[in-house]
This record gives C-alpha cells, sequence and structure tokens, in this order.
C-alpha cells in the first residue's frame, strides 16, 4: 500500500511515518504543500493523509481540491488542529473522505486509514452480511447466529452491520459514534462500550467462537479468529 | 473636534439652513406674485376694456363727443386721481385729456404698455394703450403707477425684512442644531476614549430616548457584552491556571519517579500509558474548554439548519439507552410528533447527550429519566426530566459555571464543564439553559427562541424577559 502523507510538523509527521511504516505500508512524507501537490497530482497512491494548515501558498483543502478536479478518486484523510464541527464539515464538503482531529492517537489514524482503503474497494454482496455462523440480512433485518435469531433494536442493527461490514478489521469508538449514531462529537463517556457489551451479550454470550473482540486503547474488531 | 468643513453637523445644519432660505424665497414670490401680479393685471384689464369701449361708442360719432365723455370720466371722481386719457387730433395736437406730453413709448398701437408720461404737470410711470381713431387722432389710455409703486416697494420691504429676519433665526438654529449635535457625538467620542484608555467600565450617558439615546443604549449594550466575553476570557485563564496546574503536576511527578527510581522497561511503560491517560484527560478539558469559548464568542455558525428536537431527542436516547439499562435507570423519549427549529443538530445532540450523561448519572438506579421536546407559542425546548435528587436552589445558578461541582458529586467522575458547555450552546442558540426543580428530580430545559435568530437582537422588553426566565445567565 502505497501512502502519501503530508504534514508540516516534523515530529507528527515522523509518529504518522514510523507507525505507518510499522504497519506495513510504503509511505512518502513530504513537509510543505508544493511538494505535497506535486507528489499527489503526478504519482498514484492508494491513500493521502494531509493537514490543513501547511506553510506556503498550497494549503491542504486546495490539494485536496485540485485532486478531485483531476478527477482522480484517491481516499483522502485530512489531519487537523482545526476541530470545530464547521471545520469538519468543510473539509468534508471540499472533497475530504474523513477529518481527524488532533491531537490523535496513532491507533485512531490506522483504523481510519484501513477503513478508507476497504470503502474504496467495492462489496461483493451487499444484501448479506456473513462472518463465522454470523448472519445478518440487510433486506429482512434478520440476525441469525447458527441457526438462531437474534432480535436487534434498529441502531444494534446498524452497529452490528458496521462491524461486520468491517470484518477483522479494528473501528474505533469514534467511527462507530459517526457511523451508527452519526455523532459528530465525542460525548466523553464510556457510552460506546455500554453498547458494544449490550450487542455481545446478544450475539456472543451463548455462542462461541466469541466475534467482537477489544483492542485495548483503541477500539473493537469483528472477526471469527480471536 | 473635526475641522467646520469636514464636520457633518455643520454640513447638516448648513444644508438645513439652504432649504429653509429656499423655501422662504419661494414662499415671499408666491406672495410678491399673489399680490403686486395681479394688482399689475387688473390696471391692464381695465385700461383695456375701458379704450375698448370708448373706441365701440364713439366709432361714428364726432371726436368732439368723444372728447366730452372723456372730461366726464376725467371728473366722475372714479379712480380719476390715476387716471390717464389723452387724445390727440391727427395733426399731434391735444384735443383733451390730462397728459402735458405725448408719451413717445406708447406705441405699437392697441398694446398696453408702461412708460414715461407728464401727467398735470408732473412726471410719473404708468401703464398705457394707443388706438387709433377712425379720423387719423389718436386715443390714449392708461393709468398713474406712482401709487402702484409705492405699494410694491412697501411689500419688498416688508417681505425682505421677513426674509432677514429669518435668516437670522436660521443662522442661529443651524448653530444651536450644530452644536448639539456635536455635544452628543462628543460624550459618545468622550467614552470611547476613556474606554480605549482602558477604562472598560464606561458607559456612555443617556439621557433620552431620541436616537442618539438608542444609539448610545446599542453601543452600551455592545460594551456589556464585550466585558461579560473578557470575563469569560478572564475566566477561562484562572480556570486552567488552577485545575490544569494540578494534572500537569501530577503528570511531571509520575514520569519523574519512574526515571529516578531505577527504571524498568515494565515501570516505564506503565508510566507512559498512565502519563498518556492523565494527558488525554487534559486534551478533553482543553476541547471542553474550546467548545464553550466557540459557542460563548456567539458567532451563529455555518451548520445551522432546521432539525427536529424530538428526532435529536431520540438519537440521543438510542445513543444512551444501554448505558441506561446498564445503570437500571429507565430512559425514554416522551415527546411527540415533529418539533422543528434552526439549530447545529451536532451542537445541540452534545448539549442533549451530556443532560441525559448528568441525569443518568446522578439520579443514580432505579430513577426514571425522560427526554422531549416541546412547542410553545414563541419558543420551543428539549427537556431531560429526571426524578433523582435535583439540585438544591441556591446551587443552580452556579452549577453552570465553569469547574464548579456540587459537594456530593465530587467523587463521581467528571470535570465540572457539562453545564456550562450546555448553557454555552443554548445562549449560540439565543436561547438558555433552565434548571428547576422536577419535584423530585431536575428538570433540565434547553430554550429556543423561534422566529428570531440570535444575529436580530431582540427589542429591549423582550430581552429583559428573556433574561428573568434564564436565572443562569452569567454576566
Amino acid at each position: 500500500m502505497r501512502c502519501l502523507v503530508i504534514e508540516d510538523d516534523a515530529d507528527t509527521c515522523r509518529y504518522i511515518r514510523n507507525g505507518l511504516t510499522e504497519a506495513g505500508y510504503n509511505v512518502l512524507a513530504c513537509d510543505n504543500g508544493l511538494d505535497g501537490l506535486h507528489h499527489a497530482t503526478n504519482e498514484s497512491w492508494d491513500i493521502l493523509i494531509l493537514d490543513r494548515l501547511l506553510p506556503g501558498q498550497v494549503d491542504g483543502l486546495s490539494i485536496v481540491a485540485k485532486l478531485r478536479d483531476l478527477g482522480k478518486s484517491t481516499p483522502v484523510l485530512i489531519v487537523s488542529a482545526l476541530t470545530s464541527i464547521d471545520e469538519r464539515v468543510r473539509g468534508l464538503r471540499d472533497g475530504g473522505d474523513d477529518y481527524l482531529s488532533k491531537p490523535f492517537a496513532f491507533s485512531e489514524l490506522l483504523a481510519r486509514v484501513e477503513a478508507l482503503l476497504r470503502r474504496a474497494r467495492p462489496l461483493r454482496d451487499p444484501t448479506q452480511l456473513r462472518v463465522a455462523d454470523l448472519a445478518l440480512d440487510l433486506r429482512t433485518f434478520r440476525v441469525l447466529r447458527g441457526a438462531t435469531a437474534i432480535a436487534l433494536q434498529p441502531r444494534e442493527f446498524r452497529l452490528l452491520e458496521y462491524l461486520m461490514r468491517n470484518e477483522g478489521q479494528v473501528v474505533t469508538r469514534t467511527m462507530l459514534l459517526e457511523a451508527v449514531w452519526d455523532c459528530h462529537f465525542d460525548p466523553q463517556t464510556n457510552v460506546i462500550d455500554v453498547q458494544i457489551s449490550r450487542l455481545r451479550n446478544k450475539i456472543d454470550r451463548d455462542f462461541s467462537p466469541a466475534l467482537i473482540h477489544t483492542v485495548r486503547g483503541v477500539g473493537y474488531r469483528l472477526s471469527a479468529d480471536g | 473636534m473635526v475641522s467646520v468643513t469636514q464636520s457633518i453637523a455643520t454640513r447638516l445644519a448648513l444644508g438645513f439652513a439652504v432649504l429653509v432660505a429656499e423655501a422662504i424665497l419661494v414662499a415671499s414670490g408666491v406672495f410678491y406674485f399673489g399680490t403686486i401680479g395681479v394688482m399689475d393685471r387688473r390696471v391692464d384689464g381695465k385700461i383695456t376694456a375701458i379704450s375698448n369701449r370708448l373706441m365701440e361708442t364713439f366709432q361714428n360719432r364726432p371726436v368732439e363727443e368723444l372728447a366730452k365723455q372723456i372730461e366726464l370720466e376725467l371728473h366722475d371722481g372714479i379712480d380719476s386721481d390715476t387716471e390717464i386719457f389723452l387724445v390727440l387730433s391727427p395733426s399731434g395736437e391735444r384735443v383733451v385729456g390730462n397728459l402735458t406730453a405725448v408719451p413717445e413709448a406708447a406705441r405699437p398701437l392697441g398694446q398696453v404698455v408702461t412708460g414715461e408720461v407728464v401727467r398735470e404737470g408732473k412726471r410719473t410711470s404708468g401703464r398705457l394703450i394707443a388706438r387709433q381713431l377712425p379720423d387719423g387722432g389718436y386715443l390714449y389710455v392708461g393709468r398713474d403707477l406712482s401709487e402702484q409703486r409705492s405699494i410694491r416697494d412697501l411689500v419688498i420691504r416688508a417681505l425682505a425684512a421677513g426674509a432677514g429676519a429669518s435668516l437670522i433665526v436660521l443662522a442661529g438654529g443651524a448653530l444651536l442644531f450644530r452644536h448639539q449635535i456635536e455635544k452628543r457625538i462628543g460624550q459618545i467620542r468622550r467614552t470611547a476614549g476613556r474606554i480605549e484608555a482602558g477604562d472598560l467600565k464606561q458607559r456612555i450617558p443617556v439621557a433620552s430616548d431620541d436616537e442618539f439615546g438608542r444609539l448610545s443604549v446599542d453601543i452600551n449594550r455592545m460594551l456589556d457584552r464585550i466585558g461579560q466575553l473578557m470575563d469569560g476570557v478572564r475566566h477561562v485563564s484562572n480556570a486552567i491556571a488552577h485545575d490544569l496546574r494540578t494534572p500537569l503536576g501530577r503528570i511531571r511527578n509520575k514520569l519523574d519517579e519512574a526515571v529516578r527510581h531505577g527504571a524498568t522497561a515494565g515501570s516505564l511503560s506503565e508510566a507512559a500509558t498512565s502519563a498518556i491517560e492523565d494527558i488525554d484527560g487534559l486534551i478533553l478539558v482543553f476541547e471542553k474548554l474550546l467548545q464553550i469559548a466557540e459557542a460563548e464568542s456567539g458567532v451563529r455558525t455555518r451548520s445551522f439548519e432546521a432539525a427536529d428536537l424530538n428526532r435529536v431527542a431520540t438519537d440521543m436516547v438510542e445513543l444512551y439507552d444501554a448505558t441506561a439499562e446498564e445503570q437500571r435507570v429507565s430512559l425514554k423519549a416522551t415527546g411527540e410528533g415533529a418539533v422543528l427549529a434552526a439549530v447545529d443538530r451536532n451542537l445541540l445532540a452534545s448539549a442533549v447527550a451530556s443532560l441525559i450523561d448528568n441525569a443518568i448519572k446522578y439520579a443514580g438506579p432505579g430513577a426514571i429519566v425522560q427526554v422531549g421536546a416541546y412547542a410553545q407559542a414563541r419558543s420551543v425546548a428539549i427537556e431531560v426530566r429526571d426524578n433523582g435528587p435535583g439540585i438544591p436552589a441556591p446551587e443552580r445558578p452556579r452549577v453552570t459555571e465553569r469547574f464548579y461541582r456540587l459537594d456530593h458529586s465530587r467523587h463521581l467522575p467528571g470535570n465540572g464543564l457539562g453545564l456550562s458547555i450546555v448553557s454555552a450552546i443554548a445562549r449560540l442558540h439565543g436561547g438558555a439553559l433552565q434548571l428547576e426543580d422536577a419535584a423530585p428530580g431536575l428538570l433540565a430545559r434547553i430554550v429556543l427562541p423561534i422566529g428570531q435568530t440570535p444575529e436580530v437582537a431582540p427589542d429591549p422588553a423582550e430581552r429583559e424577559s428573556l433574561r428573568q426566565s434564564s436565572p443562569m445567565r452569567c454576566s
């Protein structure tokens, strides 16, 4: 996976580059908008991570805008200290695929990068999701674990659907809040943990193997193998 | 003081003076032509009529009869002192009449003209008409204008005196006008100067309810608001100084200890993990403070759009339902129907989430928490009602202050910022957070005005009622 990082703060840049390299990505880092724009438009990348405020005339959003003008749909994750909701909305409206506020944990960044890369690939069967013996039918809203039907509330259904669509990948609490509850703010309590725990009681407690795994300090992962 | 030519007061006063002077001129003109003009036209009419009558009557009679008639006219006592008659024979000799000299001006024939004449030995000016008689002689009919002239002079003198007096009054008025404007503006400028010099408590004295008075009230209100914001900033600085120092010191000490005492990989990693947790907590506090500051800056964000408040209530109830279940709290959305308002949905949702979180946390197991939105006549409200211990009345105004915590809740997790943020968000929407006794429990209500945006200041009466209904307003 080729990843271009455009970030002017040397420490943050190193933090992202080292982390991604460890996770097996092929990373090129630029510390200014002009170089970034050059690399972003002249080479092919699997994902772009960029800061909004960059030295020089070219800022992050204009790179995204230029990229979209050229018809490139490369996923873009915007990382910024401009954290107000207005700024987020602007970042996403201008062509960013996801917006991460500084300061951030690397695990959150990695989870979002992976989610973006998955989203870039089309789903094979959009009506039926299946992980091990857990099946979710998007047309009939039925959930089966083996032969047992499981009753879920609408939000629980969406939560499980999101976890299953991201099977094997780590999803963070913030990602769940945004995707399932459309909450673009951090309630800063353990609401998500409690929601997951209730979902676990329904789909995991009486069955084996357990499918929902906690990734400490990051979030959750749904997969058949622990 | 501004130079006289640049002064708006001078320009206004001058403009006003010119306008009034023009009005006086027009009025004088109308008066003049309405009197003197009419008199002139009357004279012309009379002269023409008399000459026509004489010409017709004596068309085919000898000139002697005409002369007799004129003698009669001159001595009948009607206008005799101003009438002018003269009949000349074809050879140019005077037949009858009171003119001693033949006026040269009385040509062309048949038209009323003004000319110098000698009437009974006196030079005077008159209006007269000349007609040719059938025998080749001439008939002159006219009026002495000297009396007319003196009336006209009288009128003009009177008008000039009147206009002169008016202009003097006008000039005085304009000066007074200018002085008044400069005095009022001077007050505003002096206050502005003192504020600029650092005395933020200065306000413009408001003496009357005229335009300047209202402008002063508006400016004073703006200054109050700026003062509040400055207080807010000062408060935040104090809060940061007090409440962030402690956790920062704690983190520092922990790391210091870990480095000094025979650092093993295990202890170092433990210290780092603990430091990260503490720092995350600090970041959270910072974010909340920023959020309050942002909301309190009062800038209406671009994200305001119509939203159904009951939908927001239901969304947040569905976010917290698992938590409520776990805490054995019954959490229900009780609002009915759509309640629409223009809001920043995310901010409002976070406020409602915060209220629900509080209700679950403080009302405790077994409690019932109800969330719903309701439309009222001029406002909409979104309520979170619990039947827990509530907040004692004297404490209610204080709980929205930053970092303020009730004594009995200090053992529970929290940073004392939740209600400050909710209150700031309500105020950003032009509304208020009201805390009431739900008997038992707490009723927290975010009231938002409708049909009015925060940008448009409500009129003073409305503002007053808004203020009274929101006892926890920070000021």
